[in-house]
Order: structure tokens, then sequence, then C-alpha cells
């Protein structure tokens, strides 16, 4: 066995008889990619439970009312009884809607008027997303209508007499739906899926940090003289080090996909492409590894170097919270970072993408890992005996 | 420490083409930024002789040993091992047995484990390690305690451990960098028993130490080294002899001890002095006959004596001989 590995598994053996080595690779993050799931889990299914409070009593009214409880919308919307606008109201601030719609007297009239007496709709600060997507629901109700009243109007124009028949003409040749959004792949993103990867991958990250400690610590303690002294190369001790971070790296993130999958009901995507983004982000972190011991000189040095790449590098990387949420600034930044390539990778298996759409991360986690590693090994031939 | 270690010979293994000179170091010299650490110092030790580098904390031991071990590039100068110039990760390394000063080992691992380790970093696989742990395990009496972690043992256990790790692979040199600091005297003597018996057994012992009484007692030959240089080297005979038979006389006393060194500089009979630590330290000719004189400039110095000791000729002398100052911390 290469020294490298022999200090490697040493290392390990020395990691795995610390307690809060299994505490910070498997039930640490297997405890916040849960609870995560659980408080950003509800965002996948959103629903709207909302009232309306109609005013007008006229057709169109009527017609707003029927579209809001039809079989369409019966997955997102909820109609609440209201008896009057002060109900609503009430329901709105004790929270058993999120949203009211106020259709006020007149509304039908000015429609056919061509004129305009808007639809108001209730909110709360507590729920903006509520209080959006019921705008957006008046709003394509109105469009809709308008559509409609173009096309009569233009028939009408042209000579053709108006009449009831002409309207439900016009409503029925509404085009057909242009906009479907989608996910890279097939599949919803679900939030397990989303956090099992990102907590993992954060936590695992903390392996550099230890594994820096360690080889300043033996420095001070005169075994990394003894293992100097022995004939082995300047950078077997460097590479045994960071050979630990990816057997460390690996070992957590496996068991993490294993577990979430069999508990959470996670999808990491396909085993052998999820396997390999796990060995590519293990291989990064042996590079980020051997960069912090080559650029550190202290113990302390060391740790809070590592410290403040982990969080930095978790932060741009989208470990927390998804880039698609995030500025287009922070989205290129995560190009940097090994960890947002995983992100990435992970994101597009777990919905369904084709085993193809790993290649790029794969390439950007192992060029991070040829950089740092060729310049920690720079770094730490330069410093040596000197 | 609760026996010392004990060697066989091993000098059949080694073959008939062995080198006069197991290291040989020529024109080391080293510095720290403005500070000359090291100042030319070549030494040559032979097989199955024990070199002792004695000399003061702070004196150069310490950078010599690291230099001769690879840990450190010399700005000048070089160090062959049988003949194998040592550089970062030269053949030459597979040669030598490090001791550190201060016991380096892993307390979280097993006796065995530490062993099993170190063994594998000198490229020792399977049978032969196992059978060389056994074998380390059983010369420093661990046998029974193998399997428990080295956070437990005791100090004296943790030396004799530290010790034997070096001798995994069966070194042609064994560098020994003060492993008697902070020991208590009963180990400190099983020690020293030990390095014995290495030098016997045929190895090359290369011992740095700030204690005269342990350079005379088990070394062949002494290189004395203050602020970098060799300033001395020989046996201990030969290098006592070069004080010809001058007494040590040490005086343990209050008051002006500067003031009182310099009057006794002026007494007849008496060579070199040196204080410190409330004690006066004279190099006299003749001891007894210069002491009665030295008590009366005690007193009319207001010198309060407390105790007096006249020493015969050694190693401590010759070092106050050759430098002036005495061989203390």
């Amino acid at each position: 066995m290469h020294p490298a590995l022999t200090i490697a598994g040493k290392d390990l053996r020395q990691r795995l008889r610390d307690k809060s080595a299994i505490v910070l690779g498997l039930l640490a993050p297997l405890a916040i990619a849960a609870l995560m799931s659980f408080a950003f889990g509800s965002a996948q299914t959103f629903h709207l439970d909302t009232a309306i409070v109609d005013e007008d009593h006229g057709e169109l009214a009527a017609a707003f009312t029927s579209m809001l409880s039809s079989d369409d919308l019966s997955d997102l919307v909820t109609l609440v009884p209201a008896t009057s606008r002060a109900d609503a109201e009430s329901k709105l601030d004790n929270g058993e809607v999120a949203a009211v719609f106020v259709i006020p007297a007149g509304f039908t009239a000015a429609a056919h008027g061509g004129g305009a007496v808007p639809v108001t709709v209730l909110g709360t600060v507590d729920q903006p997303v509520a209080t959006q997507v019921g705008t957006a629901i008046a709003n394509a109700f109105v469009a809709r209508f308008n559509a409609v009243r173009l096309s009569v109007g233009v028939a009408v124009a042209g000579r053709t007499p108006p009449s009831d028949a002409l309207v439900a003409d016009a409503a029925r040749a509404a085009l057909p739906e242009q906009v479907v959004a989608r996910s890279a792949g097939t599949r919803p993103l679900d939030a397990i899926s989303y956090y099992g990867p990102g907590m993992g991958i954060f936590f695992t990250m903390f392996a550099t940090g230890f594994t820096a400690r360690g080889y300043f610590a033996e420095r001070a303690n005169g075994t990394l003289d003894r293992i100097t002294a022995a004939p082995v190369g300047p950078g077997t001790v460097l590479a045994g080090k960071s050979l630990a971070t990816f057997g460390y790296a690996l070992a957590s993130l496996t068991t993490m996909a294993v577990v979430t999958t069999l508990v959470f009901d996670a999808y990491w995507g396909p085993p052998a492409a999820a396997g390999a983004l796990i060995i590519a982000i293990s291989l990064a972190l042996v590079g980020l590894t051997a960069l912090v011991i080559a650029i550190s000189r202290t113990e302390r040095q060391a740790d809070g170097l590592a410290g403040i790449a982990t969080f930095a590098l978790v932060l741009l990387g989208g470990n927390f919270v998804s880039l698609s949420m995030a500025p287009a600034a922070l989205r290129t930044l995560a190009l940097f970072t090994p960890n947002g390539w995983a992100m990435r990778g992970f994101t597009d298996l777990s919905t369904g993408a084709e085993a193809s759409a790993i290649v790029l991360p794969l390439a950007a986690m192992l060029g991070f890992t040829a950089a740092t590693t060729a310049i920690a090994m720079f770094l730490i031939r330069r410093t040596v005996t000197r | 420490m609760d026996g010392a270690l004990t060697l066989t010979d091993t000098r059949s293994d080694r073959g008939a083409d062995t080198p006069a000179a197991v290291l040989d170091c020529a024109g080391l010299t080293r510095s720290f930024g403005d500070r000359l650490a090291i100042d030319d110092v070549s030494l040559r030790i032979a097989p199955g002789e024990t070199y002792g580098l004695l000399g003061p904390n702070g004196a150069g031991k310490s950078t010599t040993i690291r230099m001769v071990c690879g840990l450190l590039t010399a700005d000048a100068g070089t160090v062959t091992v049988a003949g194998l110039p040592m550089t970062p990760g030269a053949p030459a390394r597979a040669l030598v047995g490090y001791v550190p000063q201060d016991v380096a080992l892993y307390p979280d691992l097993t006796a065995r484990e530490n062993l099993r380790f170190f063994g594998h970093m000198y490229r020792l696989r399977g049978k032969q390690l196992a059978e060389r742990v056994a074998e380390v395990l059983d010369l420093t009496g661990l046998t029974d305690r193998g399997g428990d972690r080295v956070e437990s043992f005791s100090g004296g256990m943790r030396r004799r451990l530290n010790i034997g790790a070096a001798l995994l692979h069966r070194p042609t040199l064994l560098v020994l960098d003060e492993p008697t600091v902070g020991v208590d005297p009963q180990s400190r003597h099983a020690i020293l028993d030990s390095v014995r018996a290495f030098g016997a057994a045929g190895m090359a012992v290369l011992y740095t130490t700030h204690y005269m009484e342990e350079a005379e007692r088990i070394c062949d030959r002494v290189g004395i080294i203050d602020h970098g240089k060799l300033i001395a080297e020989g046996t201990p005979r030969e290098l006592v002899a070069q004080v010809a038979e001058r007494d040590r006389v040490e005086l343990t006393a209050t008051g002006n001890l500067p003031g009182f060194a310099t009057a006794c500089a002026a007494l007849t009979g008496v060579t070199h002095t040196d204080s410190g630590d409330g004690m006066v330290t004279l190099l006299v000719e003749d001891g007894r006959a210069v002491l009665p004189a030295v008590l009366d400039a005690a007193e009319r110095a207001d010198i309060a004596v407390r105790s007096v000791q006249v020493v015969e000729p050694d190693l401590e002398s010759v070092f106050l001989h050759l430098t002036g100052t005495s061989l203390r911390e």
C-alpha cells in the first residue's frame, strides 16, 4: 500500500473514533435536510384559499365565480363562502383565507359599456405570494374577457350582426395553452432531493477544516517530522491527508444518498450518475483541503481559512437556497464553485434529466480539483524542509 | 520506565561492504534569516559508535539533527548516510531511525497501530511488518499493552514506544534528540542503558544532550557544540585531558555573584570563572589549595556561601574551559 493511502487510512480511523465525525458526516446533514424539506417542501404544492365578495351580481361576476370553482383550478384554489365584505375581511384577518376578490357594483355593466371598474384583490403581508397569485388569476380572467370582446367587435365591424351565438363562438375560439412550465428533466424537483445533496455537501466541506487542522496538529506534536523523516516524498503527507478527506466525503455523501432515498423518498438520480457526482465533489474537496494546508502556516490559519472557504462556497454554490432564485451575478459566481456544479448536476438528475446532463458539472469539478491540487503541490514543495 | 530496551547484534545483517562512516556530515551550515544557527559543522560516526552532541540549549543540536534526518536543508555542506546522500525522499532516509525529543505518537491509536503505521512509512509490509511490530513490542516490554491506546500509557511507556517506533526498520543510524528531557530519573537511567545497548549491537547512534553526565556515561565520542560551531571533539577522556588536571569548584551562594566571580578570577590558580542561577563555577588548578582563598574572597565580598563542591575534571569542566560559560540550561 502506498504511504499516502496508509496516512489516509490512519486519519480515517482516527476520525471515525471521534464521535463528532458521525454527527457532522451523517446526523447533522440528515437532520438539517429533513428540516429544510419540511420548511420549504410546501412551496412545491401551493394552494390558495380565497373568498369572493360579489357586489356586482352581474353575469360577468357570476362567470368569474364560476371560473374560480371550476375543475381546472380545483387543485390550486378553494372558494370559502363569505356573506359580506366584512365577513371576507374578517376571514382574511384570521387566516381562514389568504386572498379576497372584491367584484365591485357595476363591474358587468362597465365591461359591456367599454368602461373599467376594476376587481380588487385583498391580501395580507403574511402571504404575499397568495396576493400575487390572486392578482394573476383576476388579470387572466379580464384578459380573456377582453379577447372575446375584441373578437366580437371585429366581427361586428365586418357587418356580422351581434348575437349571443357570436359571443359564445368567440369565447370558444380561445388560443390553446401557449406557455408550459417545465424543468430540465421530466420530474418535479422536491425539497428533500435538493436539500439532501445540499446539506450533505455542506457538512462534508467541514472535513477540509478537520484535515487541515490535523496536519498542523501533527506538525506540533512531532508526528509529521517522524513521517517526513521516513523515505516518503514531500507531497505524500499532503496527498495522504487530502485522501482522508476524499474517503470521509465519499462515505458521508453515499450514506446521505442511501438514507434520504430510503427514509425520505428523495431522488438523487440514477445511481451511476449520482455516484459519479459524489466522487467528483469528493475529489474537489481533496484539492480544496490540499490548498488550505499549503497556503496556511498555522493550525489557526488553517481553521480560519477552511471555515471561510466552506461558508463562501456553500453560499455561492446554492447549497442553502436554489440559485434559480438568486441574482444573475450570484449565478455567475456559482460557476466557479465545485459545490455549485455539483448542485447543478444533482438538480438535473433529480428532475429526470439524462445522465449526459452531468458531463459539464463533472468536467468543472475535475478541473477545480486539478487546479487546486497543482497549486497546492507547487506551494508545498517550496516550503517543505525550508 | 520499567526497564531498558534490549537489542541483539544486527551487524551481520548489513553485509561486508558497510562503509567506514555510517554518518558523514561535511561543512554543514544553516542560517535562519540573519542568524547563523550552524556554522561549518563536520562530524563522522562509525558503525557501533555512539556519538554525543553536547551543548547548551540553543547551541544548534536540534538544527544539526534535523539536517542529518533530512527534515531541514542545509545552506551549505552535505550529509551522507552509509554513503548515500540525504535529500528529500532519498533512500538514505530508510537507514535512519529518528527519535524526536517529545513523544511523537498518536495517542488515540493503540501501540500496535502506531507501530504498524510508522512501519508502513518505512515500507515494511505483511509478515515482515507483523514480525517487527511484535519484536519491538517485546523489546519495549509492551507486548501485553499492544492493543491499548497510547493515551492510557504512563510517561515511561510512551518514551519506550517513542524509541521503539524508530527501531522498526532496523536503522543503520539511530538519531535521538534529547530523549531524556523531562523524564524521571528511573526512566532516564533505563533510556541510557538502552542507548548503550544499541551501540553495542552495532548501530551507529547520534545522541544529543545538554547533560554532560549522560554524554560521559554512554558516548564513545563527544562533540561539543556552542553557538552553532563544533568547538571540540573526541572521546570523553581526550576532552577531559584538554583541561589537564583542573578541578571545578562550584559554590552555591547569594550576593553579588558576578562581582564575586570577577574577584575570584584574580586569585592565583583560578583559570576560568562563571556565575549564574545562584551559583559561581571556577575552574582551578588545585581545588583544595585554592579553596581557602576563595572563601576569604567570599567573605570580603559579603557573599553568603551555602555550599561548596570540588569536582574532578569532567566534560562540564571542558565546556567551561572552552567557552568560558558553564553547561547549564
